[in-house]
C-alpha cells in the first residue's frame, strides 16, 4: 500500500548522532519561525519521516500555514503550495494533458502535487471531486492521468490545513481521505511568552522569507531509512495491534481504526523513537501517539456524541485502560516463528 | 399467592423435610403432628405479620408469639387463661419438661418411646427452627443461611447414633432446601418483571428457566456427590452402605432404627469403649463361681477389609437351643449355671448370655437362635429394658484332650467357612515363623496365641481405629499396639491363616462392679475375643488382649495368662490342674494394678501417654503449628521468591556488547549475557511490583515501566539516590523488554533494596505487617491461579457434557434441525 521504494533508493541510514543533529537543526530551524510549539513541530517532522501525510487542524490564525511553510523551507526540496477552493478542479492538482501544436501531440502538464513536499491550504474548502484527487497520489505516491501513471517523487508529503469551526461552505473530508493521513495535529494557541516572542519576531518582516534550509531531499531520504531500522519489539507489535482491535470493539466508537492505522501508527512511533535518540521504540510511544494518529480516524456513536465525548477523550480512555502485552501472552496465535532463546532455570511462578 | 408468601411456605416445608430425620430417633411418629402444627402456626403468624407489612423484627416477634402460642396448646400445664393465655405455671411446666427431657436424653436409648419432655423439646426445637429459617429466607432474602438451622436439626441424629445415620433423611433435607433456594430465585427473577419463553411467550406457571439449568445442574450433582462420596471413601463403607443395603429389608417400614442384627459391632465396639462417660448396661446375677465372658456377636466373615459381622438368621430360640453336653467328649467338663439378666441401657438386636445357653425364660419367641454363629437374635424385638433369664453350661477343656483332636477334616464345611483367609504377605509369614515344627492344631494356636505376650512387647492402647482390615493387621503386628479389637482380629487371622477355623466374639468381661452374686456390666466392660473350632469339642475361647488391661479378665487352663510368671507360659506344658478350670490367679483382680485405679478397665485413658483426656492438647497443639504453617505459607513464598529474584549470581563483566545508542546497525540481540541480563531486569522488576502490591501502591496493567518508575517516585516522595535506582529498575526493564540489547553490566540489587527501603519507611505500620504476614501479591496470585484452573476446569467439563449430549441427545436423530 505504500511506496514501493528499496532501501538503495532510500539512500544510506545514518548514525544515531548524525540523525539528531540533523532532525534537531531541523526542529530548531522551524522554531524560528514558530514560537513554543516544539512538541507539535517534532510530530510535524515525524510524520515526514515516517513517510506520512499531516493534517493539521485548528482555527484559524494559530499558525497552520505558517508551519507547513516552515517545515517546506528548511528542507532544500520542491515545494508546491494549493490553495484550495470551491472551484478548484482535480487537474489543478494532479496535472493535466494539453495539445502541443508543435509535436500534434497530448502533453502532460504535471499538477501541483509533483513536488517532494505539497502545502495543501483549507483543504475542507475544495468540493470532494476535488478532493478525491488527492486520494491516489497520497496512497500510492503517484498519478495515473489519461491511462498513463506518474510515479511521484520521494520524499512526498500532503500537508494539508483546515478549519474545524467553519462550517459554511466547507466539504467535509470523507473516512477514505481521512484515512490517508497519518496524523492529524491541532497547533493550540501559543503560550504567553511565546506570544510575546512572537510580537518581537514578527513585528518587522516575516521570518519566513529569511528562513534558510537546513536539509535537503537526500538527507530526508537517509534520515527515513534510519527510520525504518529502529527495532519493534513483539510486544510492542502486540501492543499496537491490540490497541487498534480496542477501538474496533470499543462500545464508543461506530468506527474503528482501519490497518493502515496500525502501520502508520506504528511507522509514526519508530519515527518519534529515533528522534528521541531510541533504536527500539516503546509503548509510551504508541501511547503518546494514539490520539494524534488515531483520532481522526474513527467515528464516535450517536450516544457518544450526544454526551459530548469527544474522540480525544474516548481514545485517552482507551490507552489508560488496554494493559500492556507481558512478554508471556505477547505473541499473536498467528506468529510461528521461534522466540528468542531464553534460559529457563529461574523464569518459574 | 405472592411470591413472598411462596417462599413462606416453602420455608416451612423445607424444615419440615429437614426435620425428618429425627424419625430416626422416636419410635413413633408423634412429633412430626407436633412439629408440624407449630410450624404451620409459626408461618402463620409469620405471613400474617407480612399481610399486614411489619418490618423484619416485627415477623420475628409474631413468630416468636405464634410458637409459644403452639407450645402451651400442644403442652398445656392446665393453667392458662383461656387456656391458651400462658401464666407463671405454664413457664414452671416447660421447665420441668426441659428438665424431663434432658433426663429422657441421658437415660433412655434411641429409638425413644414418646415422652412429653423430648416430644416438647422437639417442638421447641423445630419451631425455633422454622423462625429462623423463615427469617432467613423471607425477612432477610437469605434463603442459603437457612441451611445452617437445618442441619442443626441434622446433626441431632448424627450426635445420637453409634455408626451413622440413613442416608435417606439427609437427602429429603436437602431436597427441601434446594427447593427453598429455587423459590426465591424464582421469586427474584419474578420481582425483577415478566418472564418471557424463547419464542415470546409470557411465562406465569413454574417453569424451568435455562438461565438457571446450570445451578439446577450443580444442586443434583452437590447431593449425588455428598451421598456417593462417602460411600467411596474406604473407612465409611461400614456405615452408610451396610444400613442402605440392609435397612430395606430387616426391619418394618418407617422405622429406620438399625435392627435387624445390623449393627456393627466392631463401630459399638470402638464407639462405647472410646465414650468418656462410662455408663450402666446390664446387670446379670449368677452364682457360677467364674463365669466366662457374656457374648452376644460374633464377627465371621472375613475380607481384605477384616471381619465383619453377618446377619444372623435361625429358628426360634425358645425349644431349639442345642445341648453341647451330646456326644462323646472325653477331656470336657461341664458346669452347668443359671443366669438372670436386667438390661439397663442396651438397645440391640442380639442377646446377651453365657455360652452356651441350653434353655431361654421370659424370652418371647420373636428371637432366634443362630446354631452357625451360636448367637441370639431378632428381627422385631431388641434388648431395651428387657429382663430374661436362662440356664447354661460352661465347658472347661483339658488341654491335653485338646492337643488330641483331630485336624478339622478339609472338606468340612466349618473348616471351609472359617479358614478362608484374603492374602496378606505379613501376616502369613508371621504364622508360619510362630507355628513352625508345631505338630497338633492346639500347639500351633498356642504358640500363636502366646505371642500376643507384653513380654514381646505388646502394649495396650485405645488410640488405634477399629479396623481389621489386611493392612491394618500387619501395621498391628509391627507396633504391636492395640486393644481388644486388634488382639481378637489378629489372632483369629493368624488362626485362621494356619489352617484353623477361627472367628471374633463380641460380648462383655464380667467387670468389677458386683455386690454379691450381681455383677454389673458398663460400657467400659464390652470386649472382644477370639475363638477357636476343634474337631469334637466345638468352639474354644481364646482372649489374647494382655490380661493387665482388662478388667475382669478369665484366663482358663487352656488359654492361660502368658503375661504371669510363673505358669502357662509356652512350653510349659498342660497346666497344673487336670480338669483345666481355671489357673489361679487367672482371673485379674483389677484393682490390685495401680495403673487402672478408678475402675476404668478398658478406656486406658489413664495409661500415661495413651490417655484419650490427655491426647486433645497434643492434638491443639498439632492443629495449632498446623495452621501457623498454613498461615507462614504465603510470607514463606513471598520471602522465596525475593531470595531467589535478589540473590543471583554477578554477571561476567568480559561480556562486551556494544551499547545500542551510538549505533543504530544491527546488534545481534542475544547471547547468553543478554538474556540473562534481561532475566535480572524482568527479576528485578517483578519484585518491584510485588513489593508495590505489597505496601498497597497502585499498579496499573496499562503503565509502561517508565511510566510506572516516574509515578513512583512522584508519588511515593523518593528522593535522590532512591528516584534514580527506582528508574533505573523501570529503565532496566524497558531495555530488557523492548530494545535489542538489555542494559547490561549493572546490579540492579543495590536500587532495588534501596527502592523496598523507602516505600517500606512511608507505608503504615499495618500495611507493612501485611507485607510481611500475609503479603497481597502472593495472595493476589493464588487466588488467580486458583481462578484460572477452576475456569479451565469448567471449560472442560463443559465441552465433555456437550459432547456427550450431542451423543445422547435424540434430537440429533430428528430431520430437519441440525440447521438450527
Amino acid at each position: 500500500m505504500t511506496t514501493q521504494r528499496t532501501l538503495g533508493e532510500l539512500g544510506e541510514p545514518m548514525s544515531n548522532s548524525e540523525f539528531r543533529a540533523v532532525t534537531d537543526s531541523i526542529v530548531a530551524n522551524i522554531e524560528q519561525v514558530i514560537e513554543g510549539k516544539t512538541a507539535t513541530v517534532r510530530l510535524a517532522l515525524a510524520v515526514l519521516l515516517a513517510e506520512g501525510h499531516l493534517l493539521i487542524e485548528d482555527v484559524p490564525g494559530v499558525g497552520k500555514t505558517k508551519l507547513a511553510k516552515a517545515l517546506a523551507r528548511s528542507i532544500d526540496c520542491s515545494v508546491r503550495r494549493i490553495q484550495f477552493t470551491p472551484d478548484l478542479l482535480p487537474s489543478d492538482v494532479t496535472g493535466v494533458s494539453v495539445y502541443n501544436q508543435e509535436t500534434h501531440d497530448f502533453e502532460f502538464k504535471p499538477g501541483a502535487v509533483f513536488a517532494n513536499l505539497v502545502v495543501g491550504d483549507e483543504i475542507n474548502r475544495a468540493s470532494p471531486k476535488t478532493q478525491s484527487a488527492l486520494l491516489e497520489c497520497m496512497e500510492e505516491r503517484q498519478v495515473t492521468v489519461d491511462g498513463t501513471t506518474y510515479e511521484l517523487q520521494v520524499p512526498f508529503m500532503v500537508i494539508a490545513t483546515q478549519n474545524p469551526i467553519e462550517m459554511e461552505g466547507t466539504y467535509p473530508l470523507p473516512e477514505a481521505q481521512r484515512d490517508r493521513f497519518t496524523a492529524r495535529i491541532a497547533m493550540g494557541y501559543p503560550d504567553a511568552g511565546a506570544e510575546l516572542a512572537m510580537l518581537d519576531v514578527h513585528g518587522g518582516e516575516d521570518p519566513l522569507y529569511a528562513l534558510q534550509p537546513v536539509s535537503d531531499a537526500a538527507t530526508v531520504r537517509n534520515l527515513i531509512a534510519t527510520v525504518r531500522d529502529v527495532h519493534v519489539a513483539d510486544t510492542v507489535k502486540q501492543y499496537a495491534v491490540n490497541l487498534v482491535n480496542a477501538t474496533r470493539e470499543a462500545p464508543d466508537l461506530r468506527l474503528g481504526a482501519s490497518p493502515r492505522a496500525t502501520l502508520h501508527l506504528l511507522r509514526t512511533a519508530r519515527t518519534v523513537a529515533a528522534l528521541d535518540g531510541r533504536d527500539y521504540v516503546l509503548p509510551d510511544d504508541l501511547q503518546a501517539l494514539a490520539v494524534p494518529v488515531l483520532a481522526h480516524r474513527i467515528i464516535p456513536t450517536a450516544e457518544a456524541q450526544l454526551s459530548r465525548r469527544t474522540t480525544d477523550a474516548i481514545l485517552a480512555d482507551l490507552v489508560h485502560r488496554l494493559p500492556l502485552p507481558t512478554d508471556r501472552q505477547q505473541r499473536s496465535p498467528y506468529d510461528t516463528r521461534p522466540s528468542h532463546p531464553e534460559p529457563t532455570d529461574y523464569r518459574r511462578r | 399467592m405472592t411470591g413472598r408468601r411462596y417462599v413462606g411456605l416453602a420455608a416451612g416445608l423445607a424444615t419440615l423435610l429437614a426435620a425428618l430425620p429425627l424419625s430416626t430417633i422416636f419410635e413413633q411418629w408423634t412429633w412430626l403432628i407436633q412439629c408440624i402444627i407449630a410450624v404451620v402456626l409459626v408461618e402463620a403468624a409469620g405471613t400474617l405479620a407480612r399481610t399486614l407489612r411489619a418490618p423484619a423484627w416485627g415477623q420475628l416477634v409474631a413468630m416468636l408469639f405464634g410458637l409459644g402460642l403452639v407450645l402451651t396448646l400442644l403442652f398445656p400445664s392446665g393453667h392458662e387463661l383461656l387456656g391458651v393465655i400462658p401464666t407463671g405455671g405454664t413457664i414452671v411446666h416447660f421447665g420441668q419438661l426441659l428438665s424431663q427431657a434432658g433426663t429422657g436424653i441421658r437415660e433412655m436409648g434411641i429409638p425413644v418411646s414418646d415422652q412429653q419432655g423430648l416430644l416438647f423439646l422437639t417442638a421447641l426445637g423445630v419451631g425455633s427452627v422454622a423462625v429462623c429459617v423463615d427469617v432467613c429466607a423471607v425477612a432477610l432474602r437469605r434463603p442459603a443461611l437457612a441451611g445452617l438451622p437445618m442441619l442443626a436439626i441434622y446433626s441431632v441424629p448424627v450426635a445420637v447414633h453409634q455408626d451413622s445415620v440413613s442416608v435417606l433423611p439427609f437427602i429429603a433435607g436437602a431436597v427441601g432446601f434446594l427447593w427453598l433456594l429455587v423459590v426465591d430465585n424464582v421469586d427474584r427473577v419474578r420481582r425483577f418483571g415478566r418472564r418471557f419463553s424463547g419464542d415470546g411467550r409470557d411465562i406465569d406457571a413454574w417453569e424451568p428457566s435455562p438461565l438457571a439449568a446450570a445451578g439446577r445442574r450443580m444442586a443434583i450433582v452437590g447431593v449425588l456427590v455428598a451421598v456417593i462420596l462417602p460411600i467411596a471413601v474406604p473407612g465409611m463403607t461400614t456405615g452408610l452402605l451396610d444400613r442402605w443395603g440392609t435397612g430395606g429389608g430387616g426391619s418394618g417400614p418407617g422405622n429406620g432404627n438399625g435392627r435387624g442384627g445390623t449393627v456393627n459391632l466392631w463401630a459399638l465396639l470402638e464407639g462405647e469403649l472410646r465414650q468418656q462417660q462410662e455408663t450402666d448396661m446390664i446387670k446379670i446375677t449368677t452364682k457360677d463361681p467364674d463365669p466366662y465372658y457374656l457374648r452376644f456377636g460374633v464377627a465371621d466373615d472375613l475380607s481384605v477389609d477384616g471381619f465383619r459381622n453377618r446377619q444372623p438368621s435361625g429358628r426360634t430360640a425358645n425349644n431349639n437351643l442345642p445341648d453341647p453336653r451330646k456326644g462323646d467328649h472325653a477331656g470336657v467338663s461341664y458346669y452347668e449355671g443359671h443366669a438372670s439378666v436386667e438390661v439397663v441401657n442396651l438397645n440391640m438386636a442380639l442377646l446377651p448370655v453365657y455360652s452356651e445357653p441350653t434353655r431361654l425364660q421370659k424370652v418371647d419367641s420373636t428371637w432366634l437362635y443362630d446354631s452357625r454363629m451360636n448367637v441370639i437374635f431378632s428381627n422385631r424385638s431388641t434388648t431395651n429394658k428387657r429382663r430374661y433369664e436362662f440356664d447354661y453350661v460352661r465347658a472347661r477343656f483339658d488341654p491335653a484332650a485338646l492337643r488330641r483332636a483331630d485336624p478339622v477334616p478339609a472338606n468340612s464345611d466349618i473348616r471351609r467357612q472359617f479358614t478362608s483367609v484374603p492374602n496378606v504377605e505379613g501376616v502369613a509369614k508371621e504364622v508360619a515363623r510362630l507355628t513352625e515344627g508345631k505338630t497338633n492344631e492346639y500347639d500351633r494356636v498356642r504358640a500363636l496365641y502366646d505371642y500376643f505376650s507384653i513380654e514381646n512387647g505388646f502394649t495396650y492402647s485405645l488410640v488405634a481405629k477399629a479396623d481389621t482390615s489386611g493392612n491394618a493387621m500387619v501395621d498391628f503386628l509391627t507396633k504391636k499396639s492395640g486393644y481388644c479389637v486388634q488382639y481378637a482380629a489378629a489372632l483369629a487371622w493368624m488362626v485362621r491363616a494356619a489352617g484353623i477355623p477361627a472367628r471374633v466374639a463380641f460380648g462383655f468381661t464380667h467387670g468389677s462392679k458386683h455386690e454379691g452374686d450381681t455383677y454389673t456390666l458398663t460400657s467400659r466392660n464390652l470386649h472382644a475375643w477370639t475363638e477357636v473350632y476343634f474337631e469334637g469339642f466345638g468352639w474354644v475361647p481364646f482372649d489374647a488382649t494382655p490380661s493387665t488391661y482388662i478388667i475382669g479378665s478369665v484366663r482358663p487352663g487352656w488359654a492361660p495368662n502368658v503375661d504371669a510368671p510363673e505358669n502357662g507360659l509356652p512350653g510349659n506344658g498342660p497346666t497344673p490342674d487336670p480338669g483345666g478350670t481355671v489357673s489361679p490367679g487367672a482371673t485379674h483382680d483389677p484393682l490390685d494394678d495401680p495403673r487402672l485405679e478408678g475402675g476404668s478397665d478398658l478406656s486406658g485413658g489413664v495409661l500415661p501417654g495413651t490417655g484419650g483426656s490427655s491426647r486433645w492438647p497434643w492434638y491443639a497443639l498439632a492443629a495449632g503449628i498446623v495452621i501457623i504453617l498454613l498461615l507462614a505459607m504465603p510470607s514463606a513464598r513471598r520471602v522465596l521468591l525475593r531470595r531467589r529474584r535478589m540473590v543471583r549470581p554477578a554477571i561476567p563483566s568480559d561480556v562486551a556488547v556494544s551499547e545500542a545508542s551510538d549505533q543504530p546497525r544491527v546488534v545481534v540481540a542475544g547471547g547468553p549475557q543478554a538474556a540473562r541480563a534481561r532475566l535480572d531486569a524482568h527479576a528485578a522488576w517483578e519484585e518491584l511490583i510485588d513489593t508495590l502490591v505489597d505496601f498497597r501502591l497502585l499498579v496499573d496493567l496499562a503503565e509502561t515501566p517508565r511510566t510506572t518508575a516516574d509515578r513512583l517516585v512522584r508519588e511515593a516522595g523518593l528522593r535522590d539516590a532512591t528516584a534514580d535506582g527506582a528508574r533505573l529498575l523501570g529503565r532496566a526493564e524497558e531495555l530488557a523488554r523492548y530494545a535489542r540489547v538489555p542494559l547490561l553490566t549493572t546490579d540492579l540489587t543495590p536500587a532495588l533494596r534501596a527502592v523496598r527501603r523507602a516505600l517500606g519507611i512511608r507505608a503504615p505500620r499495618r500495611t507493612r505487617w501485611q507485607a510481611a504476614l500475609l503479603p497481597p501479591s502472593v495472595l493476589q496470585r493464588w487466588r488467580s491461579t486458583a481462578i484460572t484452573w477452576t475456569a479451565t476446569v469448567l471449560e472442560t467439563v463443559g465441552v465433555w457434557r456437550d459432547a456427550l449430549v450431542r451423543v445422547l441427545s435424540p434430537r440429533r436423530l430428528l430431520p430437519g434441525r441440525s440447521g438450527r
